[in-house]
């Protein structure tokens, strides 16, 4: 129907049979000229780097000393190793919950936003306001003040029955404390949701609520499908980034992990590894064990997502 | 969609007793309304007192900052800004904000440009090794930051630009970061491809449907990456810490950890005021970008 | 013709990339050096208010100087040493560098630090004891020279002891009896303050603990100097004082990071460098804070000055000399120390101490070195490689007994695994 309209009068420019095979060559000079600036980045700055922290991977390298190899002992020691286990513990604890938990806030706050009421970009700048603070060095005494004795939280739970105490130096709540920090800068994704939502067409709504469809079910069958392109992205993303998490673990525990290696994350174990203890070898095993990890998820989430993304630009 | 339209007529006049209906719904709105803004400012109390209590400690003295979570200050004053303002090393705060700014802007302008003619090749055309190029793409995602500081520096300093403002720019310019042309990817294939089909059957190439039929359609994502581009690149601390050694050079995220030493004295104070100076212009910044994801080009596109 | 636009863009992308290359290379360190001053790359960590006060001793230098000019870099101390790390693997360090002795021996072991006997001539050391000098040195060879010291006390808040009617603590008391006195003002201080937290966290304090006894945590060749059961007496000695909530609990201690229950006014005693004293100030809000000699069971007190930092110069510098040249200047030169006060310690060179006047603060911790002259043992030289990861995993895991997770039993079998793997490197 739109098509229609933007065809102008000139003739179709359809190849003819002969000219497909140079229609493909010039498809492939024009793909790859668009693709050249992240070609050069990939082998300058990406592809060189990965390649040499995978070789460290086999090597004991301590930073002052010529790596030395030593095949797969970074990896076998990995397994002797009590605070790798805990990193993969806790880890696996914060991205199991901590990422549907951020999404499911973010994509709320995000419908909450768009449907059209007052003063929505107030409350979208307000909203964005944490992930932006929470960036900041000064995170880590803002959001401790929040949850140390007599700070808000302990002040709230106290009024509401709870036992007294703040949870930042108590090892059993930290992580909820670390799960509600990620959640509260819901931001990044909910601007991703919002964005989507905005590619989703208005008079399909529309549409659908002439047809006697209601919120829910609109939501469901419109909403949904329309957006999984950004639900699969924030998804992937999110997760990625929870199996990652560093900075936010290194400000609020010291860069220790602590307490009681409660916030002793991947990343940040290994950071302490390669950095403060300069294994770079052990560090670089550390680091290609989580690539395997994540790249196995991604890989799956890819599969997957065939069943339930879909995209408008592109015929299934 | 004419005929949506007269449905929508055909059920209006149906209605026995359209007045009192339309009075129902008015009030449904209202209610609607109400329990709209109460959740928005449920959300907005817990998304906002730490940013509260954030300003309001700025005005603490500095020894009572950490410690005492509560939200009143026993006594305010702007010592703590002046410290904050008074710079670093002869270094003034303004030097630092300019840099960060600088940096920011670059960073948004190599982004926006390098990650959408990136994720167009991906998106839409058709040339061969697509599919491996994107898989490595995604792969360059998965490996922690931590193992490639070292072999990236190497790089910089053999080709002597360490102490530039390069090695934090680049990787902008060069689509580096794969977030972005992953999320710009997805943005483009939810566009209906009959918009840029039909610009190709006129003759247009590759290079001119993406400037003119693309990017106009794919706001709503170049606003968000700038967003996130400024953002990141206002925030980032290990990259100038590694790669600049001037202290003119430095931007705002170097100059904030120097007010807490642990081997020495720390101010706390002045750290929370130049935090709150620093977060003024991102602020500012995602106010006035914001304002373009509001109306999405995108379903104009749609309608024809 | 397709192809234009798209070179359009690859070009502007070019552009764009190579006007920030002209824009960024600003003055490229010592290169320089043929045509004007020399340049010499010089880095610190430190606060906002040692850069202040390195900003005027390098203008006095330059002063000085005029032929050199100073290149200053400064971080935060994370920051400072994942930075070097990264140039030292990268093969490029500054011309001179503030330095820390538990990561000497890293540097010196790769040959990234200038051997400082070649240039004698030019840096003084005359002024520095003869007994603080092997801080910096590592088989005969002088890879640091130091700046300044600083020697462990024990620090107490003077207003908490008063509100608890105690006597205050003194230099001459042994560990039980200070143990007693924690209890005495833990149960008689308003709530929420305590006599101390727990020091046997404190790796340095153990160290000289074991001092007393004639011994040291971590010898020169890299061995961990104690037994098993040495370390488990001293993890137990606070145990009783643990169970009966004498000390500042874990989880407030982790509540009040970064300040220490000490500078947040929760605890009336800690054990510190005596540079600290103008820290523990600023971050309590106290008028006066009051510093003696540690407990000890014996004579022997087992305290030292320690070499709280040196100066290095790179073995890549242009120019050794001139970077020489600046280091004697900023160890000895007299103005230097005024400016500098004890906000790095006690100026090591004794040209440097005596020509500045101390007041205040730092009166006040010259006056405790002074007080314990007569006990100082040997200095210690630089940290053996694996030090820092073992003097955390000490601290980490005292915690973990603290936060109840492990037995003493287990948490020196913890840390001994540990360190011994640090140390073997």
């Amino acid at each position: 129907m739109s098509t229609v309209e933007l065809r102008g009068p000139s003739a179709p420019a359809t190849p003819a049979a002969p000219g497909l095979k140079r229609a493909r060559r010039a498809e492939n000079r024009i793909g790859y000229a668009f693709l050249a600036p992240w070609l050069i980045g990939f082998f300058v700055l990406t592809a060189g780097p990965m390649l040499a922290s995978l070789y460290l991977a086999f090597t004991d390298y301590n930073l002052f000393r010529a790596p030395e190899w030593v095949g797969l002992e970074n990896f076998t020691r990995l397994l002797d190793d009590p605070r790798y286990l805990q990193s993969v513990k806790v880890t696996l604890v914060y991205v199991l919950i901590g990422t549907p938990v951020k999404l499911a806030a973010a994509l709320a706050v995000a419908l909450l936003l768009n449907s059209g009421m007052r003063g929505q970009g107030f409350y979208r700048s307000a909203f964005y306001a944490p992930s932006l603070i929470g960036a900041s060095v000064s995170i880590a005494i803002v959001w401790k003040a929040m949850f140390s004795d007599a700070g808000i939280v302990d002040v709230v739970l106290t009024g509401l029955g709870g036992q007294p105490g703040g949870w930042v130096g108590d090892p059993d709540k930290t992580m909820p404390m670390m799960i509600l920090l990620a959640t509260w800068q819901f931001g990044a994704p909910m601007v991703i949701f919002l964005a989507g939502l905005k590619q989703v067409p208005k008079e399909l709504h529309e549409a659908a609520a002439v047809d006697g469809a209601g919120a829910l079910r609109r939501f469901w069958n419109i909403t949904v499908p329309m957006l999984s392109p950004v639900i699969f992205f924030n998804l992937l993303l999110e997760t990625i980034n929870a199996f990652q998490v560093f900075a936010s673990a290194y400000v609020i525990s010291g860069g220790q992990g602590g307490p009681a290696g409660s916030t002793l994350f991947y990343t940040l174990y290994l950071y302490l590894r390669g950095f403060q203890d300069s294994r770079m070898g052990y560090a670089s095993a550390m680091a290609w064990v989580l690539a395997l990890v994540i790249g196995l998820i991604t890989a799956v989430m890819f599969r997957t997502s065939n069943a339930w993304v879909h995209y408008s630009g592109e015929s299934k | 969609m004419s005929t949506a339209t007269s449905t929508t007529t055909a059920a209006a006049l149906s209605d026995p007793a359209p007045v009192s209906r339309k009075a129902r719904r008015q009030q449904g709105a209202l209610t609607r309304s109400v329990v709209l803004h109460v959740l928005s400012i449920a959300v907005l109390v817990v998304a906002l007192y730490p940013a509260v209590w954030m300003l309001v400690s700025s005005l603490k003295p500095t020894n009572e900052i950490v410690g005492d979570p509560s939200l009143l200050p026993s006594s305010a004053g702007l010592d703590n800004f002046r410290t904050a303002l008074a710079g670093i090393g002869g270094v003034s705060f303004w030097t630092f904000t300019w840099n960060s700014l600088l940096l920011a802007v670059l960073s948004v302008v190599g982004t926006v440009l390098s990650s959408s003619v990136t994720a167009y090749a991906f998106a839409r055309i058709d040339f061969a090794g697509r599919r491996v190029w994107f898989a490595l793409m995604i792969g360059t995602l998965l490996l922690p930051f931590h193992v490639l500081i070292i072999p990236q520096y190497i790089v910089f300093q053999k080709l002597g630009l360490v102490d530039t403002f390069v090695p934090l720019l680049i990787g902008k310019f060069l689509a580096a970061e794969a977030f972005f042309v992953f999320l710009m990817v997805q943005f483009m294939r939810n566009v209906p491809r009959e918009l840029d089909e039909a610009a190709r059957i006129d003759g247009c190439g590759h290079a001119r449907t993406f400037g003119s039929i693309m990017l106009p359609l794919l706001r709503p994502a170049i606003i968000t990456s700038s967003i996130f581009a400024f953002i990141w690149s206002w925030n980032d601390f290990l990259g100038p810490l590694l790669y600049l050694n001037s202290p003119e050079k430095y931007p705002l995220p170097l100059a904030l950890r120097l007010f807490v030493d642990q081997t020495s004295v720390s101010d706390y104070g002045a750290q929370i005021a130049m935090s709150v100076l620093a977060l003024l212009p991102v602020m500012l910044f995602f106010l006035v970008f914001q304002r373009f994801l509001v109306d999405g080009v995108a379903t104009q596109g749609l309608k024809g | 013709m397709k192809n234009r636009p798209v070179l359009t863009i690859a070009a502007t992308l070019c552009a764009g990339v190579l006007g920030l290359t002209a824009c960024g290379g600003g003055d490229a360190g010592g290169e320089a050096a043929a045509e004007g001053p020399v340049t010499l790359d010089y880095t610190w960590w430190g606060s906002q208010d040692r850069a202040d006060r390195m900003t005027k001793a390098i203008a006095a230098f330059e002063a000085a100087h005029p032929d050199i000019k100073i290149n200053p870099n400064f971080t935060d101390y994370d920051g400072y040493w994942q930075k070097r790390a990264t140039e030292v693997a990268g093969g490029g360090l500054p011309d001179v560098m503030q330095f820390d002795i538990s990561y000497l021996r890293q540097y010196a072991d790769r040959g990234a630090l200038l051997d400082l006997e070649e240039v004698a001539d030019t840096l003084d050391t005359s002024g520095i004891a003869e007994t603080l000098m092997p801080s910096g040195q590592i088989d005969e060879a002088t890879y640091g020279v130091p700046i300044s010291t600083n020697a462990l006390g024990l620090f107490y808040n003077p207003a908490i002891v008063e509100q608890a009617g105690v006597a205050a603590p003194t230099g001459d008391m042994t560990w039980d009896q200070f143990d007693a006195w924690i209890a005495e003002v833990s149960a008689k201080a308003p709530e929420g303050v305590f006599g101390s937290g727990d020091y046997t966290g404190t790796f340095w304090l153990f160290d000289m603990h074991l001092r007393q006894q004639g011994k040291q945590a971590i010898t020169e060749d890299g061995q961990v100097g104690f037994t098993k059961a040495e370390l488990k007496q001293w993890w137990e000695s606070t145990a009783e004082l643990r169970a009966n909530g004498s000390l500042v609990s874990a989880e407030r201690t982790t509540q009040l990071l970064p300040k220490s229950p000490f500078g947040a006014g929760e605890s009336a005693t800690e054990f510190s460098w005596d540079n600290f004293l103008a820290g523990y100030l600023t971050d309590s809000g106290a008028a006066k804070l009051e510093i003696v000699a540690p407990p000890s069971d014996g004579d022997e007190k087992g305290l030292f000055q320690k070499a709280s930092m040196v100066y290095s110069i790179g073995a890549g510098t242009e120019d050794p000399e001139a970077a020489a040249e600046f280091v004697d200047f900023m160890v000895n030169d007299p103005e230097v120390g005024q400016i500098f006060g004890t906000s790095r310690g006690i100026p090591a060179s004794k040209t440097q101490r005596d020509g500045t006047t101390f007041e205040g603060a730092d009166a006040q911790i010259v006056a405790y070195e002074e007080s314990i002259a007569g006990e100082l043992g040997e200095s210690p030289a630089p940290l053996a490689i694996g030090f820092g990861t073992a003097e955390s995993a000490f601290k980490r895991i005292t915690e973990d007994i603290n936060y109840g997770r492990t037995s003493v039993d287990d948490a020196v079998e913890e840390w001994f695994a540990e360190a011994e793997s640090a140390l073997q490197q």
